[in-house]
């Protein structure tokens, strides 16, 4: 335990040491968007991974933070760490209301109803032009400030993000090892299950729906305030399956999964420039594939390959799918 | 509030009944497969917009397809049949990857599977045929003809027949024929159905080709009323879920009625309370249906199996 804890801080510790060492500030714009997709990806896992239960609007709670965000700072003239707070709470108080409807039914309901909820919200974002001043996009959005410091660059911006990722992982990470984690994980197992051993698992699914909500409005608020303009393209449906595509990718659920795939797909594009008009297919066939061989992502496979390793036996080929397959 | 005018008000309603046809098509589509495998598959909007880009690549004058470009212009039965032969093979492929392999592994991994494909062949359609919307010549007119003082559409009338003879197919093939008892068999209790013999693997991919048949229908139909883009399937399959789940999810009759009434109350609130929001309110009715009544106008109570 111990020497994971060890390990857990060299990595923070050479994470927050980027900035110092990398100048780009392609890269480290790259970095800021991992991380804010990060927050959206461990939010969806805690719906998704540890509850069971599907959504495919978190790009609309994505985008009701940032706008909420942009509107406070921008039209009422607010400083952003208020303005911040609201956002989260705005897209938590739209989950609960989106929710609460939705979740008394059975996943598939869910997943298709989150859908008409985010074609629905990104109408209104087009739409309700005094307000989002419409396809034209919210310009003018202002950095977060501390003192004297105002958080405008990439590379202090970095430490913002940096600083949410680790409290939401840690929030996520306290959720999964008490009491409400094994309430959701009983109820992602099998629901009549659960229920029949007195967890309201309806109240427990709303619960988990209003994290994976607040995460992302915290996240498309972090986004508002450093890309300081925001447009409704960014918050489609398309946008949903990508981050459905990378929590799926790292592990659904597992916290470190959520964040390696968020940060593995935001750089993927990059890395396979020549794929750049097709990647999203790519993405969807990825998705196939991976369900099929991979059913815990990459850390279910990075666990399974090094239970193997302990065991001492080399790992021959397609058992760790196998091994997968049995495991899920 | 405008005049009330009783012509006008028939002719919203011989479109919306067109359209919602549509949507009763997909929305069964939707209801046979979770009867047959209890998911609901995501990817029934490249049921139809798929068949759409084939039908308009083999029936227009000129098409680029991979920055080529294709003259076939065949005649526009052959065509239809052409696109169905494939799309029966689309619909035999599309179980044998997308759920066969996931078919003792929960819903939710299927329904992953099926986002992913649905993906995947959006995606694959603008790389093959570009962003560029094409244009599905009708078989019927869509310009509107007069039948008294009403101007209707012969495309919209077109689209009600075919859909009624359709479900008075599917009537006859569930309610007299052997393969209609066992794919209703097989949606019952899976278990139960292979116990006495049916093969329950060919009923499930029956069932598939069926709703992917059904989806072409569908997007052969509606393709001339608008254009066939990528995106043409995404939502009216999303209107078609929602219908099917105002009609009560898994229920046949429920898939149709609720079908045309999204479809009519659509038209009416896109040309009386909002053209901006006209896609929204099939949402709105499936929300407000969820909180009031949530198994569906003709649901049974919403009960999971153990």
């Amino acid at each position: 335990m111990n020497r994971r804890v060890l390990a857990l801080i060299v990595l923070i510790v050479a994470v927050a040491l980027i900035p110092a060492v990398v100048h780009s500030d392609y890269i480290l714009t790259l970095c800021v968007t991992a991380g804010i997709y990060a927050i959206v990806v461990m939010g969806l896992g805690i719906l998704l991974g540890f509850t069971g239960q599907m959504s495919l609007a978190q790009a609309a709670f994505f985008g009701i933070g940032a706008y909420t965000s942009g509107w406070l700072t921008t039209h009422l003239g607010w400083p952003v760490w208020p303005a911040m707070a609201c956002a989260m709470a705005m897209s938590a108080l739209v989950a609960l209301a989106v929710g609460y409807p939705c979740l008394r039914l059975s996943g598939h309901y869910l997943a298709l109803a989150t859908i008409g909820f985010g074609i629905i919200a990104q109408l209104v974002l087009i739409n309700w032009k005094d307000v989002t001043n419409g396809s034209d996009g919210m310009t003018g959005i202002p950095a977060p400030v501390i003192g004297p410091w105002t958080f405008e660059h990439y590379n202090s911006y970095f430490y913002i993000v940096l600083v949410a990722v680790l409290a939401c992982a840690y929030v996520a990470w306290r959720i999964k090892t008490t009491r409400v984690g094994r309430a959701l994980e009983a109820i992602r197992e099998n629901e009549i299950a659960a229920r029949a051993t007195g967890i309201d698992a309806t109240r427990y699914k709303i619960i988990a729906f209003v994290f994976a909500g607040a995460y992302a409005g915290l996240a498309g608020s972090l986004l508002a305030h450093t890309t300081k303009f925001l447009s409704p393209d960014s918050y489609s449906f398309d946008q949903s399956v990508v981050f459905l595509v990378m929590l799926i990718v790292g592990g659904s659920s597992s916290i470190g999964g959520a964040i390696l795939g968020a940060v593995l797909l935001e750089f993927l594009p990059e890395v396979l420039r020549p794929l750049k008009s097709s990647y999203i297919m790519v993405y969807g066939a990825a998705v196939v594939v991976m369900i099929i061989f991979m059913p815990r992502g990459l850390v279910g496979l990075f666990e399974s390959l090094r239970a193997r390793w302990r065991r001492g036996a080399p790992p021959p080929l397609g058992a760790a799918a196998a091994a997968e397959a049995e495991a899920a | 509030m405008m005049h009330f005018d009783p012509v006008a008000n028939l002719q919203l309603l011989v479109s919306g009944l067109a359209i919602g046809s549509i949507y009763a098509l997909v929305a069964l589509g939707f209801v046979l497969i979770y009867n047959a495998v209890g998911v609901v598959n995501f990817a029934q909007g490249e049921f139809v917009m798929f068949p759409a880009y084939i039908a308009a690549t083999f029936a227009l004058p000129a098409v680029a397809v991979f920055g080529g470009v294709v003259h076939w212009q065949l005649p526009l039965i052959a065509v239809y049949l052409l696109v169905i032969v494939l799309m029966v093979g689309f619909g035999l492929l599309f179980n044998r990857i997308a759920y066969y392999p996931l078919r003792d592994r929960g819903w939710l991994p299927v329904v992953i599977s099926t986002i992913g494909v649905s993906i995947f062949l959006r995606n694959l359609v603008q790389l093959t045929w570009g962003s560029q919307p094409l244009v599905l010549p009708p078989l019927f007119p869509v310009d509107t003809i007069a039948v008294g003082a009403l101007h209707i559409r012969p495309q919209d009338l077109a689209i009600i027949g075919v859909t009624a003879l359709l479900i008075a197919f599917q009537y006859v093939l569930f309610e007299r024929t052997t393969l209609g008892k066992q794919m209703r068999a097989t949606a019952q209790d899976r278990t139960t159905a292979r116990l006495i013999g049916i093969r329950v693997g060919r009923i499930v991919a029956i069932t598939f080709v069926y709703s992917a048949l059904l989806g072409t229908v569908s997007g052969l139909l509606v393709a001339p009323l608008f254009t066939v883009t990528k995106e043409m399937g995404a939502l009216i399959a999303l209107k078609a879920f929602a219908a099917s789940i105002v009609g009560g999810f898994g229920s046949i009759p429920g898939a149709i009625i609720g079908g045309l009434t999204i479809g009519v109350i659509e038209t009416f609130g896109g040309f009386y309370v909002s053209s901006a929001y006209v896609d929204a309110i099939a949402f709105v009715i499936l929300i407000g249906v969820l909180l009031v009544r949530p198994s569906g106008l003709f649901g049974e109570r919403v009960a999971e199996k153990a």
